[in-house]
């Protein structure tokens, strides 16, 4: 049985490890959250008190919302245990059935067997067999964020996104940090240049999804605003740079442009000349090939007759655009011939 | 607006018509890519810039549109202009119309050239280009009337414009007055003169200018219905 | 507007006067005051190798009598530029240096000028036209053949030839034309009947009459133009035969007589031949062999005939009748500009306030554009400046 007393006096409230807000909860009918931790106490417990037994501890009672947890938490570890051994031995069962090497067996492998010995004709994915590493199907849990007194790991725990604010605080700390430098640099005489700022046209701000999966917890809409928008603030700051590490944590890079760009190599034909066959041009329904031959003299080509046999002049000029640059005019020949189109459009 | 177009970029299509500072897409292409440059003397002036050319070379490119080629007689608003006469999406008639309309202007204006005595003849413009620049610039309306209900009653708000809708109804109007005319003459021919009127402040589109202009003036009274 | 070409051509010859008797001493110094690409020379006899890919223009008062059949860019273009400028170029030469060189005692000789859509042959036949008039040949120019036969709206039976078609207000047209650009030759040139021609009970044409009087007839008497037209070949033929006049034939579009099937439909509205049309036989009779004293230019073209659309060339395009009549003959392809040619008529749109700005790139762009065809590049060059 418990029974809830109210003191005021803080000497008797530790004395007899009441907490006020058991009778606060009673009076006003609030719920109880299931990681807060109420001190509400029973008549063992007083007596446990005034008697002044040592080692309280150890013999401390755990709470029933705190033993729900950590029964929870238990169960989960081991569903988790069960079934990654249950995928581990499958994986290899699989391997045997397909013939290939149970120890070289990737992912990859295992969604090509599946599909092969569970054809589905559904089109949603995530209808389809799959059988996927648990840790990436079901939802990692995060482990407990208190320890046995109750006592939250993270500082900013009460604030129902622990990671979310403690990257806010980072970037107020940050801003300090840029702020001293600064101040160092201008004591010194030097005025912070271009090259002290962070150079951010490289790299783009992640979105919402990648950001929740850095974290590991949701946030809301305004929260992701602010918190670019606290970014763009710390970016902005003259001596940027020094931040840069925490920065590009956030950022992902951009491609550039050239790097996957193919270059064709041309082919030299029987005159010596070079020469760029590019085949299944299309356009619409109608398919061709273009040949760009290298040293000629702008000579164009289309299905053997030259370039009049397209009556609309946009045509002619998109057939021209190949050597729009400078004196590529005098020097490249082109032949295009149209392979097949099945409706009247004409293959420019 | 750098956020609201973030959002629309990372909420899909289904939330947009929920968002209140939506901006709606035409686009196949998602907002961060960047509209091509075909244009020669623009590229070489991005060359120049290096954090431009920083940026264009690490954000994906739009396609360049069939109808826009860097040579030289390729004219961005005339292009448009042509877009605006297409129906039906036959552009090869739309653009055979525009080239006989200012086939017709060169020669209106070459006559007259012939006909004025030698001293006033170096004022007459002969370029069709020009013409059509100054005639829609003359066109350009600066306020338009919006209906606007308050109590119950629409009211009509002169309201200013963008420099976009203004171009465009410019050249609409144009196009509407000539196409009005009937079917007795050539919309070519038609066109030629319009443009040529305009272009002197003459004419019917002028006249449409000024009668929405004075419209405006005389609602000055309602303006304030804008915020009210 | 024709004060103002006039003028300006009396300028030029003054100028080229003036030079002449300042320089006598000394050679012939190149009049400068004219552009490079232009020539003063404007009798076409006169016109040789050294004028090439350079345009002559063609007096005013010629300019009005030929206005009315020309191809329609072209007579758009004669009314902007205020003249007609025509590039001199090697077909045309040509044809005149074997006129020049032709021995007219014998039998005709047939000139076919054939050529893709566009390349100038109606053009170069301008040239020639001029150069008759000049040389006070009778020239029987038919402009386009096929206007008579694709568009017909005065198709009547004839009332002379009772199983054939009449196209009476055409060929009255046609007979206006004649006798306007031949008028030099008929005031001059003593032209009379050789027969009694019956056109009716009370109408008579008869022998010893003047031609131009031949010609009013048919033009005041629509029923039977198309029977003096006969009748004016005839009587060609056979002055030119006696040597009293030398006549040139020139027909655009020859094909359109030797073709299957025309637009022209008869009281069964189904659609006639060109042997039941009564000017075919008149005109296929006029490039015949059998007289002499004259010359046959004729051009052959896709557009002319309502089938046979595959090629270019005169054999497939006259047919097997066509080829057999007009066999042996000789035949002169028109091309596509050159590139000096392209360059001269570029220069000379500059000169005319047609084309302003264009530069290299532009200029080889229109190049490659119009493939220098001549049509091509008059259209691509209408809306710019």
């Amino acid at each position: 049985m418990t029974v809830l007393i109210f003191t005021r006096f803080t000497k008797m409230r530790n004395l007899m490890n009441i907490d006020n807000f058991g009778t606060v909860r009673g009076l006003l009918n609030i719920i109880q959250r299931s990681d807060v931790i109420s001190k509400s106490y029973s008549t063992d417990a007083i007596q446990q008190i005034i008697s002044d037994k040592p080692d309280k501890f150890s013999e401390r009672k755990i709470n029933k919302a705190m033993k729900v947890y950590l029964e929870r938490s238990r169960e989960y570890k081991q569903f988790m245990e069960k079934q990654i051994a249950e995928y581990n031995i499958g994986k290899r069962h699989l391997a045997k059935i397909m013939g290939e090497d149970p120890d070289n067996f990737t992912e990859a492998d295992i969604d090509r067997a599946i599909t092969y010995l569970f054809p589905s004709g559904l089109y949603d994915k995530q209808a389809k067999p799959m059988m996927i590493d648990p840790t990436k199907m079901y939802e990692t849990r995060k482990e407990a964020e208190f320890d046995e007194a109750g006592r939250p790991h993270h500082f900013l725990f009460y604030t129902l996104n622990p990671n979310y604010y403690e990257v806010l605080h980072e970037i107020v700390g940050s801003l300090n940090r840029l702020d001293k430098i600064e101040d160092q640099m201008l004591a010194k005489k030097i005025q912070p240049s271009s090259q002290d700022k962070l150079d951010i046209v490289e790299s783009q701000w992640i979105g919402k999804p990648e950001l929740e999966k850095i974290l590991g917890e949701e946030i809301k809409d305004k929260d992701f605003e602010y918190f670019i928008k606290s970014m763009d603030r710390l970016i902005q700051h003259p001596v940027s740079k020094h931040a840069e590490s925490f920065i590009m944590k956030f950022r992902k890079k951009l491609l550039f442009i050239n790097q996957h760009l193919v270059v064709p190599k041309p082919e030299y034909d029987s005159d010596n000349r070079p020469f760029i066959l590019v085949e299944k041009c299309a356009r619409k329904n109608a398919r061709g090939q273009v040949k760009v031959i290298g040293n000629g003299s702008g000579k164009i080509t289309i299905n053997g007759q030259d370039i009049t046999s397209f009556n609309d002049i946009q045509c002619r000029e998109q057939s021209l655009r190949s050597q729009s640059r400078d004196n590529a005019y005098k020097k490249l020949d082109s032949s295009s011939v149209l392979i097949e189109s099945s409706d009247r459009t004409t293959g420019s | 607006m750098f956020i609201g177009r973030k959002f629309n970029s990372l909420i899909l299509s289904s939330l947009r018509c929920n968002l209140e500072n939506s901006f709606q897409f035409y686009s196949v292409f998602p907002p961060n890519y960047i509209k091509p440059i075909y244009k020669k003397d623009e590229q070489e002036a991005l060359y120049q810039e290096e954090t431009e050319l920083k940026q264009f070379s690490h954000s994906p490119v739009q396609p360049a549109k069939t109808n826009n080629t860097c040579s030289e007689f390729h004219d961005e608003l005339i292009r448009k202009f042509t877009n605006y006469i297409m129906r039906k999406g036959d552009k090869k008639m739309a653009r055979k119309i525009l080239d006989e309309t200012f086939e017709n202007i060169k020669i209106k204006k070459l006559n007259e050239y012939y006909n004025t005595p030698p001293e006033y003849r170096e004022n007459i413009i002969l370029d069709p280009k020009v013409i059509f620049y100054q005639a829609v610039e003359n066109c350009t309306p600066v306020l338009e009337l919006q209906k606007i209900s308050r109590g119950g009653i629409a009211y009509q708000v002169p309201i200013p414009m963008n420099e976009n809708r203004a171009q465009f109804l410019s050249m609409n109007w144009i196009i509407r007055t000539a196409q009005n005319k009937g079917n007795a003459e050539k919309l070519s021919d038609v066109l030629a003169k319009e443009i040529i009127d305009a272009a002197k402040n003459q004419g019917r589109v002028i006249k449409k200018k000024y009668d929405l202009h004075k419209q405006c003036e005389a609602n000055r009274a309602y303006a304030h219905y804008r915020w009210l | 507007m024709m004060s103002y070409t006039y003028s300006l051509f009396s300028r030029m010859c003054l100028r080229n006067g003036r030079r002449t008797i300042i320089t006598a001493a000394t050679k012939d110094v190149p009049d400068t005051n004219i552009p490079w690409f232009r020539i003063s020379e404007s009798n076409p006899a006169e016109l040789d190798e050294n004028c090439l890919t350079r345009i002559y223009t063609i007096p005013s008062d010629i300019t009005a009598s030929l206005m009315s059949n020309m191809t329609l860019e072209l007579r758009k273009q004669t009314e902007v530029f205020r003249e007609l400028g025509i590039l001199v170029r090697r077909p045309s030469v040509e044809i005149i240096s074997y006129l020049e060189q032709t021995d007219f005692t014998k039998s005709i000789n047939k000139y076919i000028l054939y050529g893709i859509q566009g390349a100038g042959k109606t053009t170069s036949l301008l040239q020639l036209i001029h150069y008759g008039i000049v040389k006070r040949y009778f020239v029987l120019h038919l402009p386009w053949v096929q206007t008579w036969f694709r568009y017909p709206r005065d198709a009547v039976v004839s009332p002379l030839e009772p199983d054939k078609i009449d196209l009476p207000e055409s060929a009255t047209k046609w007979l206006k034309y004649i006798k306007e650009i031949n008028k030099v030759a008929l005031s001059q040139l003593d032209l009379k009947t050789t027969k009694e021609y019956t056109w009716s009970q009370r109408e008579i044409t008869k022998s010893g009459e003047s031609l131009s009087n031949l010609i009013e007839f048919g033009i005041q008497r629509n029923k039977f133009a198309c029977g003096v037209i006969n009748a004016l070949v005839d009587e060609l033929k056979m002055a030119s035969t006696a040597a009293k006049c030398r006549t040139l034939v020139i027909i655009d579009g020859f094909n359109a007589f030797t073709s299957s099937i025309t637009h022209v439909k008869d009281e069964n509205h189904a659609y006639v031949p060109p042997e039941r049309i009564s000017i075919t036989s008149t005109f296929l009779s006029s490039v015949d062999y059998n007289w002499c004293n004259g010359a046959a230019i004729l051009t052959v073209d896709k557009k002319a005939n309502k089938d046979r659309k595959d090629s270019d060339y005169p054999t497939y395009l006259l047919g097997k009748k066509g080829f057999e009549l007009l066999d042996p003959f000789l035949p002169i392809c028109v091309e596509n500009y050159s590139l000096d040619e392209f360059k001269t008529i570029l220069e000379y749109y500059k000169d005319r306030k047609w084309i302003k700005n264009i530069s290299d790139k532009g200029q080889r762009e229109l190049e490659l554009l119009s493939n220098k065809n001549p049509y091509q590049l008059w259209a691509l060059c209408k809306p710019l400046y």
